[in-house]
């Protein structure tokens, strides 16, 4: 390694630490943040705590409530995901598959809920709500929540089922394969990258999602970890170390379903289709 | 095995006529290839054929039997991709059965065909690997045995070739024209190269802008071009054609003859030419002359010739091989 390799490879490991504190940097203060006391958090937000307080962290564990939400805000997750695999895997599975009158109308319909903010149908969507009774339900946050997240689904998976090659269902068709077999038994194993990008994608949207939860929402027994956050923050004082001790908590399934998912996300799974 | 028969087939894509009006009759057990320049039609009426495509008009019958609106799957074909479209996520064992699963063949019976085909295509060894650890020949093989498996009456070839090296391709080539004496069943092979054609076909159809320039035996198409256009195709290197008033003839519009059909000399001969390039092949001698007043011309002669560029010679055609064509470029017959 030369002189001027060795100080560009220094300046660029030293950019990219400084762009990973950015992120790395609020996740420790929150993960110390939960042994600490409240008024230790007020005066040095980033040290190691003096002394390892374990009971915040203890005290939500064993908080039967704390894993209600947890469990709730998993299924909503879950369920929001597959709705929205499914779904948009078979909607842009058309899209890409066949030509038909308006097609292309309706897909550009599709993309303009791209650029809908999610905040601003808020309003309508919880009168929408109430009106089909699902307040309080965890259909409630699945459906939108999903909803949401279809117009990107559909674009990407389009573009990739548009990726793989034509031969390969002309193939399967001459074999006796239709359409819907099809879909089945080669678009979806063969699109396993994009539907774990999809699928982190909105999962962790889901995971995150305070203001639908917030808005749809009535009974303790259907919160979310984000809503339940919120028992925290009294009148008076917010409890700080417990809040972050609950945070670290709630992020480690989102974390864990990322790892999971990421051996998925490799590329050449059609490699050997066609002579590249 | 079944005879395939096309009747005033046409075929258009929006306002754009691929095939105008196509009749054609493969024979039960033949292998007939189906040749001709890019954008012919050929892969299109191979695609008509195995259902891929619908015909704008006419009907297809195979084995006496009216397919023109039934299902691939019902046409009792099979077909070999250009690309091979092996089913990336399968292994060769999976690939080659699935159409079997599909028509819920017993899994003995499976077995059984899976394994003939391995034996006869030297699969065995493959059969759990996966399409992307194979070599393009074994891939290929792995797309034959596909359809093998299904026992088609016809079995439809789409350039299968066209993606192997030189050495691999006529290997690839022998193996085809085994595969059709042991399996004995109807074959339709679409190819752009003219040598395949010869080689492996009992029956050639050449076509030119979605018609139908000749149908014959391979040695007829060469010995007797009914159009100009058989004439140029078929035969490597090419027919010489040139016009007929080159030569001081009114009896014909051009006059075509082969390179292997005109002999050389240095002192005399009904041409004089200048030598332009010698290729030495061997076996044989190709020399690439200019004949004054009529051109470009091709020459053959066996064995090795002692030719430098620039010297001058004369040409002899054989008179009996000149072939003539009228101004419609169709054969003059005397």
């Amino acid at each position: 390694m030369t002189r001027g390799q060795l100080i560009r490879n220094i300046l660029r490991v030293g950019f990219l630490c400084i762009v990973a504190s950015f992120v790395l940097a609020p996740m420790i203060a929150t993960v110390l943040g939960g042994f600490k006391t409240n008024a230790e958090i007020r005066t040095s937000a980033f040290a190691l705590p003096e002394s390892w307080n374990w009971e915040f962290y203890g005290s939500i564990v064993s908080d039967p409530m704390f894993w209600r939400y947890l469990g709730n805000s998993l299924i909503m997750s879950v369920a929001a995901v597959i709705i929205t695999l499914i779904v948009g895997a078979a909607a842009a599975y058309v899209f890409a598959q066949i030509r038909f009158f308006g097609s292309r109308m309706l897909f550009s319909y599709l993309l303009l809920g791209l650029m809908f903010p999610f905040a601003t149908a808020i309003l309508p969507l919880f009168i929408k709500v109430r009106d089909i009774g699902l307040l309080d339900t965890y259909w409630a946050v699945i459906l939108p929540q999903a909803a949401f997240s279809l117009s990107l689904a559909i674009l990407l998976f389009r573009t990739f089922f548009e990726q793989l090659p034509k031969e390969l269902f002309e193939a399967a068709y001459i074999d006796g394969c239709g359409y819907v077999r099809f879909f089945w038994r080669f678009t979806l194993p063969l699109s396993t990258p994009i539907l774990a990008t999809v699928g982190v994608f909105v999962f962790v949207q889901s995971w995150n999602n305070f203001l639908l939860p917030l808005v749809v929402l009535n009974s303790r027994e259907v919160f979310t970890w984000p809503l339940g956050m919120m028992q925290f923050r009294g009148e008076f004082v917010t409890e700080w170390n417990r809040t972050l001790a609950f945070v670290t908590l709630t992020i480690v399934p989102a974390i864990v379903f990322f790892l999971a998912a990421q051996k998925y996300i490799v590329a050449g799974l059609t490699g050997g289709a066609v002579k590249g | 095995m079944a005879e395939v028969r096309l009747n005033h087939v046409e075929k258009a894509f929006g306002k754009f006529t691929v095939i105008p009006d196509m009749t054609l009759t493969v024979p039960e057990g033949s292998f007939t290839v189906l040749v001709g320049p890019s954008g012919c039609g050929k892969s299109t009426l191979l695609r008509i054929i195995s259902g891929l495509e619908m015909p704008t008009a006419g009907e297809i019958l195979i084995g006496g039997e009216d397919v023109t609106l039934e299902e691939p799957s019902n046409r009792g074909i099979s077909m070999v991709f250009q690309s091979y479209a092996l089913y990336p996520h399968m292994t060769v064992a999976q690939n080659i059965d699935f159409g079997l699963r599909l028509s819920k063949t017993p899994a003995d019976e499976r077995e059984r065909r899976v394994a003939e085909a391995a034996r006869i295509l030297a699969l065995e060894d493959y059969l759990d690997r996966k399409p992307g650890q194979l070599s393009g020949g074994q891939r290929q093989r792995v797309a034959i045995g596909r359809s093998i498996v299904r026992q088609p009456k016809v079995f439809l070839f789409d350039e299968p070739l066209s993606n192997l090296d030189a050495a691999l391709r006529t290997q690839m080539r022998v193996e085809l024209a085994q595969l059709h004496q042991s399996l004995d069943a109807t074959m339709i092979y679409v190819t752009h190269d003219q040598v395949e054609a010869m080689t492996l076909a009992d029956q050639i159809v050449v076509m030119n802008k979605g018609r139908i320039e000749q149908v014959g035996a391979p040695m007829d198409l060469y010995d007797r071009p009914e159009t100009e256009f058989v004439a140029g195709f078929i035969g490597s290197p090419k027919m010489n054609l040139f016009p007929a008033s080159a030569i001081g003839r009114d009896d014909a519009a051009t006059i075509g003859i082969r390179p292997e059909h005109i002999r050389t000399d240095h002192e005399n001969g009904d041409w004089p030419a200048t030598a332009q390039v010698v290729e030495t092949l061997g076996a044989d001698t190709i020399l690439y002359v200019t004949a004054d007043g009529i051109g470009d011309m091709t020459v053959r002669l066996p064995g090795h010739m002692r030719l430098a560029a620039g010297e001058r010679l004369f040409l002899t055609p054989d008179p009996e091989h000149l072939h003539r064509f009228g101004s419609d470029g169709r054969r003059l017959t005397s």
